[in-house]
């Protein structure tokens, strides 16, 4: 009698049309190995929408038109009656730069929410802080190219309006700073978008809180606390003035460099709470 | 094989899925039927780790979802198939979904062209219909050459020939061993092509099992059309089979033709003509989840 025994494999993988054999279970190596992936996703994802290269554009539109404005319409500064010169004014723009960089940060997230694509990726990555590390760095890679092109804009701007160049010994120092400033904008704004989730309620509440609710604190609090402002620690990084600062401003005024691990806190904080949030909430 | 183990979820005081459990095997399509609110697609969302459940797990060969390395090589999944950027082109919200699963990028026009949208694919989604989304959405799920597909509701916005050409899909898909869950309203559609059925109303499991098994569930009506009615009756309810008589016409509930035509042969009795009606798996299904539909029609 002949006994034939056949070698069934049971493995999960065993019907896989690849023969490809995977670990069982999913690991942090797995985990790391798959950033660039994710970062690549995100690459796709936001050089494939039209928008996005409307709004870098945009950065260089009005990097132009606000030094023109300023060489041809303002031309002196208020408080010390001099004329601005290119090494100021280059850096004027990027204020506003911030404030889309933040928006696109924002809708980063918000508009997969919207979408509905959030559950692609979230099925696709089961490790969702791979996905809030490689959305991060897409968002702060793109605030960091609207910085740049907003100082060109602003730079081509003052320079073709005619303006001198003025001290430049400080402008690699500013231009740095105002990087810095663009790019962790676009953070602090995926942070509030992964928080809120709205697309219209993330953004709102970013620029009430920028532009609005920012000026009443600095207004009517103790410069000892509108110090610690998220807002205010980015306009003193870019040299910017608000009419609502006094003398006391001035003396209790923090360090640059603590305006800005001050302001990269915000941006970090954001982005746990909204990386937790991820975590804890189901995905629609 | 996907096991799942009292998965139970509540929203606030009402529980959506009820320590539901069953079992969905490989190589055969299983149809995911119920009423509207019994559960299916909050089910299916926690079957892909989208929702968290209260209670229970969804294995697949004993693997949690969120615990595979690489799920969409495992599990391939449709669960709304408006979900995608209108700005987006079908190849980049491809190419977004396959860089972010690990599958190669030229998997991309493969199963573009699988779900014949080839000629598409440049196009962006927003002028899409919803045909041609469920297609760059079953698209999507078949990235990562997974065993295992969960639709819900897949042939939505499809014309007849396109649940004709995912009907064909699905069956080839499982013949070569795949597992396919569907869940589906079209239930006379789904009973062409599953292979088995979990049944859920209000939360909670009905019946996992055969379609067979289902439609044994709905009683056979036999027809005999004889002029001896009166005497075939008589002899009908002596075999202890319930028959009841209109002109020249015996009608009999739960037998088979067999069974009443060897009655009707055994004693001579002359029939003209003998027919079988049976209940449709709609009418079963709606019977088995008529008490917990949510919303029923009047």
């Amino acid at each position: 009698m002949t006994i034939t025994t056949t070698l069934i494999d049971e493995s999960p993988w065993a019907v896989r049309p690849q023969g490809v054999q995977h670990p069982l279970t999913r690991t942090r190596h797995d985990d790391i190995v798959s950033l660039p992936r994710a970062v690549r996703s995100e690459w796709i994802k936001m050089t494939s929408i039209r928008s996005n290269p409307t709004i870098l554009a945009s950065s260089v539109v009005i990097g132009l038109l606000l030094s023109w404005i300023i060489a041809t319409f303002v031309r002196t500064d208020p408080d010390t009656h001099e004329v601005f010169t290119v090494a100021q004014t280059f850096i004027f723009s990027t204020w506003l730069s911030t404030v889309l960089a933040a928006i696109t940060g924002t809708l980063m997230f918000t508009s997969e929410v919207q979408h509905g694509t959030l559950s692609a990726v979230v099925t696709a990555q089961p490790a969702r802080w791979v996905t809030v590390v490689a959305k991060a760095a897409i968002a702060a890679g793109f605030g960091l190219a609207m910085g740049v092109l907003a100082m060109i804009g602003g730079f081509s701007g003052a320079t073709l309006s005619g303006l001198d160049m003025g001290d430049t010994s400080g402008m690699a120092a500013t231009a740095l700073r105002g990087l810095m400033v663009a790019s962790v904008a676009a953070v602090l704004g995926l942070g509030v978008g992964m928080i809120i989730r709205h697309s219209s309620a993330a953004v709102s509440t970013l620029l009430v809180w920028a532009l609005v609710l920012e000026n009443i604190v600095r207004t009517v609090a103790p410069p000892t606390t509108s110090r610690f402002l998220p807002f205010s620690a980015a306009d003193h990084l870019l040299g910017i003035k608000s009419a609502s600062d006094t003398a006391a401003t001035a003396v209790v005024a923090l360090s640059r460099v603590q305006d800005a691990f001050l302001y990269i806190g915000y941006a970090a904080a954001a982005l746990v709470i909204g990386t937790v949030l991820l975590y804890r909430r189901d995905t629609n | 094989m996907i096991t799942v183990s009292g998965l139970t979820k509540q929203y606030g005081k009402r529980t959506a899925v009820d320590d539901m459990t069953f079992e969905v095997a490989a190589g055969r399509v299983t149809g995911f039927v119920g009423p509207n609110g019994a559960g299916k697609s909050t089910t299916m969302r926690m079957m892909v780790g989208l929702t968290r459940p209260d209670r229970g797990s969804v294995r697949y060969h004993g693997v949690e979802y969120t615990d595979l390395p690489r799920p969409a090589r495992i599990v391939g999944s449709v669960l709304d198939a408006r979900c995608m950027h209108p700005g987006r082109t079908a190849r980049n919200h491809l190419r977004a979904i396959a860089a972010l699963s690990g599958v190669p990028g030229r998997r991309v026009d493969d199963v573009l062209d699988e779900v014949g949208l080839d000629s598409a694919a440049d196009q962006r989604a927003g002028g899409f219909s919803l045909g041609m989304r469920q297609r760059l959405a079953l698209a999507g799920a078949l990235l990562g050459e997974p065993e295992v597909l969960l639709l819900d509701e897949p042939s939505n916005g499809l014309d007849p020939d396109g649940i004709r050409w995912l009907r064909v899909w699905l069956t080839d898909f499982a013949a070569h061993g795949g597992t396919v869950f569907v869940s589906s309203h079209l239930i006379g559609e789904l009973a062409m092509f599953a292979d088995d059925l979990v049944v859920v109303g209000g939360g909670k499991l009905l019946a996992s099992e055969p379609v067979t098994a289902t439609l044994a569930r709905g009683d056979s009506t036999v027809v005999v059309h004889t002029p001896h009615a009166a005497e075939l009756a008589r002899l009908l309810d002596l075999s202890e089979l319930s028959a009841d008589v209109a002109g020249d016409r015996v009608s009999v509930q739960g037998a088979t033709t067999a069974a009443v035509s060897q009655i009707a042969f055994d004693h001579r009795i002359h029939v003209v003509e003998i027919t079988e009606t049976s209940r449709s798996l709609e009418d079963i299904l709606l019977d088995m989840t008529g008490a917990s539909a949510e919303f029923a029609s009047a």
